[in-house]
């Protein structure tokens, strides 16, 4: 007779640092699972014979063998496990919002202790790279094939990845000085070490991927002329262009966007200023316009600049697209929240500095016949908020430019690429695309999986079949 | 303006759907980028439909379901007009035909207010809620587009 398992309802909590004290610094917010914390949490699994988890995990990693590994205390062959399916999992087990993914359906959450398994997968990875050593793959023998990759964000780190494992030539042509797209110029350091990036970006040009950075395809060189040297391109560029939400008083300074942001805190390292040399302004009063991951960081990283900070959202708590962990994290730094609230203008001072925002309270009307329940403006509801700096974080487009040097190039209306669900091919011969400039801003994971679709039909493309 | 019988307004209502077809249709001639071009006639195509349901009416066919008070998002209210150009991106396009339609609601709200005759009253009332059906249309389409995260 099997013995039947006693449920473990309780959630072993991550150790992190004290909101008084992170509040004031850059550092990475949580610390990660001890050991025996991470065996503990894994233990609860049930290993339910049906496992949702994996259904909902966008990759379909084997969950319950991973978590069963560690609670077998057998890190190396958990790794090894995730690793066949997310080549990216130091990171994922950071930001992916698995709330709605893979711990939303699993088995304990109809009694609120639902596997931590974010943190299981996040632990496995920092344990590998504790280690100290890789173990490099065998690189086959060059098909002779040689393929260009756009953008070095995860969607085109994946297919790098893929492809040079499979004896391929790569390079990856990047517009920035540095690869690793939103997870260096847009999340922050305290919320994902750009140590990390950095070890796998490493690790991709170890493999023997070529880079060039500062290189902007379809101004240096366009797909076209790239594909006059390159059997096939992938193109990963993501969505980089701002939403505003074009309401008066836009233009004036101190209103950013959030990429202008972030990129200045992240990717210039603002916050070190003098180290780094491109400051950021000290802002007093700092209103975020927005409800996402987006919004949370930059609301998190004026705070941290010492500044008084404020999301404001049209939409209530329950509705905040951002992951729940950060929504909780901003709220102990103590980010002030302005729900059912919008701006309708901004206005300056002499200078031409935002001095105030005007903002309406909003209700959430009826359902629609999409059964939305859309936010409405309560007329009279007018009043002003004093701010000195604003940050717009309600969306991104992709960037227009690639688009529009490739002849062709089958665009949506948002000027995103469209390509096949399954394999990522374009309208073009020969070029692929995926990530945020197929689907507008989506998540790391998604991005991940559209690449790694995209390598396998690129490589049975160039090994002879049609790659459909 | 001044209006003889209720056909001479219907016939108004139809000249000025006629105008936003070509409004559009000159639009996405202009447009630098083939898939906002596409955007452009398909605003077009819709004002034609428009035009298709008015005409229906003017058969004296019924077709045309009077609708209740159309909610407003007060989206076209809130955002700053769009200067057409041929660089536009689908959040102009949106934004120049929600402002477009909150005109068209606006005249014939006016239109019903200063009509004596009863029935060109109501048919004015009419034209002006169907006008802020299709304003509707695209500001659900922009709460949908274009504001996910906020
Ligand atoms: C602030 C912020 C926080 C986020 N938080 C989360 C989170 O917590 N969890 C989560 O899952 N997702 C999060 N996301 C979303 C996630 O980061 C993206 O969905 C993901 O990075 C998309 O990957 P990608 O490879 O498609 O594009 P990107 O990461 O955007 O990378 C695209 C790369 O292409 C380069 N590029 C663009 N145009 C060109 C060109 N013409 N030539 C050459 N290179 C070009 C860019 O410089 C960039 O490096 C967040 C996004 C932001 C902005
Ligand atoms: S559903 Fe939950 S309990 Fe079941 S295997 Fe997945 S993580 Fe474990």
């Amino acid at each position: 007779m099997t013995e039947k398992k006693v449920l473990d309802l309780i959630r072993r909590e991550m150790p992190k640092q004290p909101p008084e004290v992170r509040k004031f610094n850059f550092n990475e917010v949580a610390f990660g699972y001890s050991e025996e914390l991470a065996v503990e949490e894994a233990k609860r699994c049930i290993q339910c014979k049906k496992a949702h988890c994996v259904q909902n995990c966008p990759v379909e990693i084997d969950i319950p063998a991973f978590i069963q590994c560690v609670a077998d205390r057998n890190f190396a062959e958990g790794i090894r496990i995730i690793k066949q399916k997310n080549c990216l999992p130091a990171i994922c087990g950071r930001v992916c919002p698995q709330e709605d993914q893979c711990e939303k359906v699993c088995t304990l959450v109809k009694k609120e202790g639902q596997l931590a398994i974010g943190r299981i997968e996040r632990f496995l990875a920092d344990w590998e790279a504790r280690q100290g050593h890789v173990d490099m793959p065998e690189i086959p023998e060059w098909t002779g094939k040689k393929v260009a990759v756009i953008g070095g964000g995860p969607a085109g780190l994946t297919v790098a990845g893929d492809l040079i494992l499979r004896g391929h030539k790569v390079t990856i042509f990047e517009a920035l000085h540095k690869l690793g797209g939103v997870l260096v110029y847009g999340i922050p350091e305290f919320r994902l070490p750009k140590a990390i990036v950095n070890r796998e970006v490493d690790y991709l040009k170890s493999l023997g991927v070529e880079v060039y950075t500062d290189f902007v395809v379809g101004k240096t060189q366009t797909m076209d002329s790239l594909l006059e040297e390159y059997d096939a391109a992938f193109v990963g560029s993501g969505a980089g262009l701002p939403w505003f939400m074009e309401i008066p008083g836009e233009n004036l300074n101190g209103v950013y966007s959030a990429n202008e942001y972030l990129t200045r805190l992240n990717l210039m390292k603002g916050y070190l200023f003098p180290t780094y040399h491109t400051p950021i302004k000290a802002h007093k009063r700092v209103a975020v316009v927005g409800g996402g991951n987006v919004a949370m960081d930059c609301a998190r990283s004026a705070l941290r600049l010492g500044a008084e900070s404020r999301i404001v959202y049209r939409r209530s708590r329950e509705e905040l697209p951002a992951r729940m962990e950060e929504i909780e994290n901003a709220e102990e730094e103590g980010v002030i929240f302005d729900f059912l609230t919008l701006p309708l203008r901004y206005n300056g001072d002499a200078s031409g500095w935002v001095k105030e925002m005007i903002v309406q309270k909003m209700e959430l009307g009826e359902p629609d016949a999409s059964g939305r329940r859309r936010p409405v403006p309560i007329e009279g509801s007018e009043v002003a908020v004093p701010v000195d700096a604003v940050v717009c974080a309600i969306g991104n487009s992709p960037n227009p430019l690639i688009g529009s040097t490739t002849p062709g190039l089958l665009l949506g209306k948002k000027g995103n690429i469209e390509a096949d669900e399954e394999t990522g091919k374009t309208s073009r011969d020969k070029i692929w695309a995926g990530g945020d400039v197929v689907t507008g801003a989506a998540t790391v994971i998604l991005a991940m999986g559209a690449g790694r679709k995209a390598a396998n039909s690129i490589h049975e493309y160039l090994m002879g079949g049609d790659g459909e | 303006m001044q209006f003889e019988s209720l056909v001479a307004v219907l016939e108004f209502a139809v000249r000025k759907e006629e105008e936003a077809a070509e409004f559009y249709t000159d639009l996405a001639r202009s447009m630098v980028q083939p898939h906002i071009a596409r955007i452009f006639e398909e605003f077009a195509a819709e004002e034609m439909e428009h035009k298709r349901k008015i005409l229906i009416v003017m058969t004296g066919r019924p077709g045309w379901i009077p609708q209740a008070r159309i909610k407003d998002l007060h989206v076209a209210d809130i955002v700053e007009d769009v200067v057409p150009s041929s660089d536009m991106g689908y959040q102009q396009a949106l934004i120049l035909a929600m402002k477009a339609e909150k005109a068209a609601y606006l005249l014939y709200m006016e239109l019903s207010s200063a009509s004596e005759d009863d029935a060109m009253k109501d048919l004015f009332y009419l034209l002006a809620q169907e006008e802020a059906r299709h304003r509707l249309r695209f500001e659900v389409e922009y709460d949908e587009q274009f504001s996910g995260e906020n």
